[in-house]
């Protein structure tokens, strides 16, 4: 059992190098079938996603040509030459690929630490590798192996909690102020992709409802329809932000529009209720005194991108107990693989038979005492006979059945059923 | 006296203690749980040897100092439990688990000294008295550690540099929430506390009780609290103001009862 896998992504090869070896999706049943003919190749998985092209073999026996020989592969697959991608390749084998491949379905290996997108990328690439018949017994344990690790990864880390866009660290940030967003309501103040986005990540969150204002009055009434909320007058705003928790600004006004004894008449028509304004603007829309004022939190796009650095190095962080249960679960499965191999299961079978066998001879001979040679011959030959005709079936069919991809849940089953120590 | 089932019970706190400090170091839920069972049997025992103390004692067990430590805790890792499973915050154990440890373990300690007879105080007011004040701590020291976590985590919101406490304590508008509740709960167990301290000591003395430094202090402390309260109701007071008051109010909690250890000066005569 020879694990190898040869790919490139994000950390080794610029964009135009990964765009020339990624595989279409319609591409990739050929490419796995092709892949699979290849000498000495048994099962074969490719993952091509915008960050990175993988190839996952397992090999009958290495040599250590099998690296090379599944780079050209990749290579010549998009009429490249081997030698100019090398460079931009890594190759692991055994263990160090299943930890790759681990890692990358955990998300620990991706761009953005804890994204959960690339999960699903697996899983396809999965699908359609295990459709196109290209995933024998053993890759099917891996994959759906580190479909699992993926989960534990996911709940017993913090990798993919934190807010990593600025969007999701106002609402990040909102729920840490107010708790649930459940009846707080929203201003959201001129218009603006970026604001836009927040008040619905907002609204999805549970915020109760929403106010718009403009200057063009029209433009109001359009987001208010498109955000089911209401369109109110760009003059008198201030009047209606007393009745709202989360103000989002985003004009392109040169002077503040809310200034600190603005703020403070808020704070006051809202009994100290607190208050948590975003300003997305720039040039600022809201004074930075006001963020003195107490129950008043004011966040400005610098202070939301600080937000989102240092969530992603505590997502970094976090990362570091992922790698642990990595290397863990790799360990686990590596155990339970060569318990599971085929051959040894045949081997064992074989012995169990023979054994018993022997033990019924002995008997037969403490029996009868004298046996002659020619009867002793007859038994040997009568039994030998027989455990290989009974053994045939089960053997050719383990043989054949492991090549599938549940054929390692049938080994189990051969090895519980004649109760084979491992 | 046996003190098995407090041992037993303050063996499940310090396994409580320890979980939850490693909860909050390592942020993992698995062992939270740990330490929120640990403390739910721990509260059991700890309520069984409430009551056999009770049965042996032929009496509600607060006479003694030690008694009020154990009820004490007892009181707190249950007001830590129906906090817990109202709000759902995980940090708040790291303040109130060690004074649970630190009051049952002074209980299981000293528990076998024998208690001052002092045949005049005993009435059914002593109990009423301590009960009731013991019951306000309980939900005054809520108060004041909801101050210390939302000065913490107000700190890090404005500071806008959000650091491992910014992950770690719950939002601040259930913090302050927390604060008036438990204020609005304690506020009248001490209120009935120090009128039923005053009846008992009336029905000792008569008019003129003996002078005693603890009467003024808790007094004091009572104004504050008071203050406290109606700044809320009126003034819309919250958050960082109420806050502070709410650690002011406890620091004048501790120096009452600091002051002669426990027992009002008289006791000692």
């Amino acid at each position: 059992m020879n694990f190898c896998l040869v790919g490139l992504s994000h950390k080794t090869a610029p964009v135009e190098v990964r765009e020339q070896l990624a595989i279409a999706e319609e591409m990739l049943p050929d490419a796995l079938r092709q892949a699979t003919s290849l000498p000495d190749i048994a099962e074969t998985y490719i993952l091509s996603t915008c960050n990175r092209v993988e190839i996952l073999a397992l090999a009958e026996r290495d040599d250590g040509g099998i690296g090379p020989r599944l780079g050209e592969f990749l290579a010549e697959l998009k009429h490249r030459s081997y030698a100019e991608l090398q460079p931009y390749l890594y190759e692991y084998r055994q263990k160090d690929a299943i930890r790759h491949l681990f890692r990358v379905a955990s998300s620990l290996d991706s761009m953005i630490i804890g994204e959960t997108q690339i999960l699903g990328q697996v899983k396809a690439a999965y699908n359609v590798a295990r459709t196109a018949g290209t995933l024998g017994g053993i890759l099917d344990e891996v994959l759906c192996r580190s479909f699992s690790v993926a989960k534990r990864v996911r709940t017993e880390t913090a990798i993919a909690t934190s807010a990593v866009s600025v969007s999701y660290a106002a609402v990040e940030l909102a729920k840490k102020i107010f708790g649930s967003l459940d009846g707080k309501h929203i201003l959201l103040i001129g218009a603006g992709k970026m604001s836009e986005l927040a008040a619905k990540h907002l609204l999805h969150s549970g915020a109760a409802g929403i106010m718009v204002t403009n200057r063009t009055a029209s433009r109001a009434e359009e987001m208010a329809a498109s955000l089911q909320g209401r369109a109110i007058p760009f003059d008198r705003f201030l009047d209606y932000a007393a009745q709202c928790d989360i103000l989002i600004s985003s004009t392109a006004a040169q002077e503040f529009i809310i200034s600190k004894s603005q703020a403070q008449r808020l704070l006051a028509d809202r009994k100290n209720r607190p208050i948590f304004l975003v300003d997305i603007a720039v040039p600022r829309n809201i004074s930075p005194e006001v963020n003195k004022l107490d129950n008043l939190f004011l966040y400005d796009i610098d202070d939301l991108e600080g937000v989102v650095q240092s969530n992603l190095k505590e997502r970094t962080r976090e990362a570091q107990l992922g790698e642990q249960i990595t290397d863990a679960e790799v360990e686990k499965l590596m155990r339970r693989l060569k318990t599971l191999d085929v051959v040894p299961t045949i081997v064992d079978l074989q012995a169990h038979f023979e054994k018993i066998r022997q033990d019924e001879i002995t008997r037969l001979e403490s029996e009868f005492r004298k046996m002659s040679a020619s009867q002793r011959e007859a038994v040997e030959a009568m039994t030998k006979h027989m455990i290989n005709k009974m053994l045939h079936s089960p053997v050719t069919e383990l043989k054949t059945l492991a090549q599938h991809p549940d054929g390692l849940k049938l080994v189990e089953t051969v090895r519980r059923i004649f109760n084979l120590k491992s | 006296m046996s003190h098995l089932w407090l041992v037993v019970a303050l063996a499940l706190y310090s396994l409580g203690l320890l979980h939850a400090v490693l909860t909050v170091v390592g942020r993992r839920e698995k062992v939270f749980r740990i330490a929120l069972s640990a403390i739910s049997l721990g509260a059991v025992f700890h309520l069984v040897s409430l009551i056999e103390d009770g049965l042996s004692l032929q009496h509600f067990p607060i006479t003694t100092l030690q008694e009020a430590a154990s009820l004490a805790a007892f009181l707190l890792a249950t007001a830590f439990l129906f906090v817990y499973w109202r709000y759902r915050f995980h940090s708040i154990s790291v303040f109130v688990f060690p004074l649970v440890f630190i009051l049952t373990m002074t209980s299981v300690l000293n528990g076998d000294t024998v208690p001052q007879e002092i045949p005049l105080l005993r009435t059914a007011w002593l109990y009423i008295h301590v009960s009731l004040i013991v019951l306000g701590y309980t939900a005054f020291f809520l108060t004041f550690i909801a101050g210390i976590m939302y000065l913490i985590q107000e700190r890090e919101l404005k500071s806008k540099k959000p650091r491992s406490f910014y992950h770690r304590m719950p939002p601040l508008e259930s913090i302050d929430d927390l604060a008036y509740r438990s204020l609005a709960i304690g506020f009248p167990f001490i209120t009935l506390g120090i009128m039923s301290g005053a009846v008992w000591a009336s029905s000792v003395w008569g008019p003129s009780w003996p002078l005693d430094p603890k009467i003024a202090l808790s007094f004091i402390t009572w104004l504050i609290y008071l203050f406290l309260l109606c700044a809320r109701w009126s003034a819309g007071w919250r958050g960082r103001k109420a806050a502070y008051f709410a650690i002011l109010g406890f620091a004048a909690i501790l120096v009452t009862w600091g002051t002669n250890t426990g027992l009002h000066s008289f006791v000692s005569r």
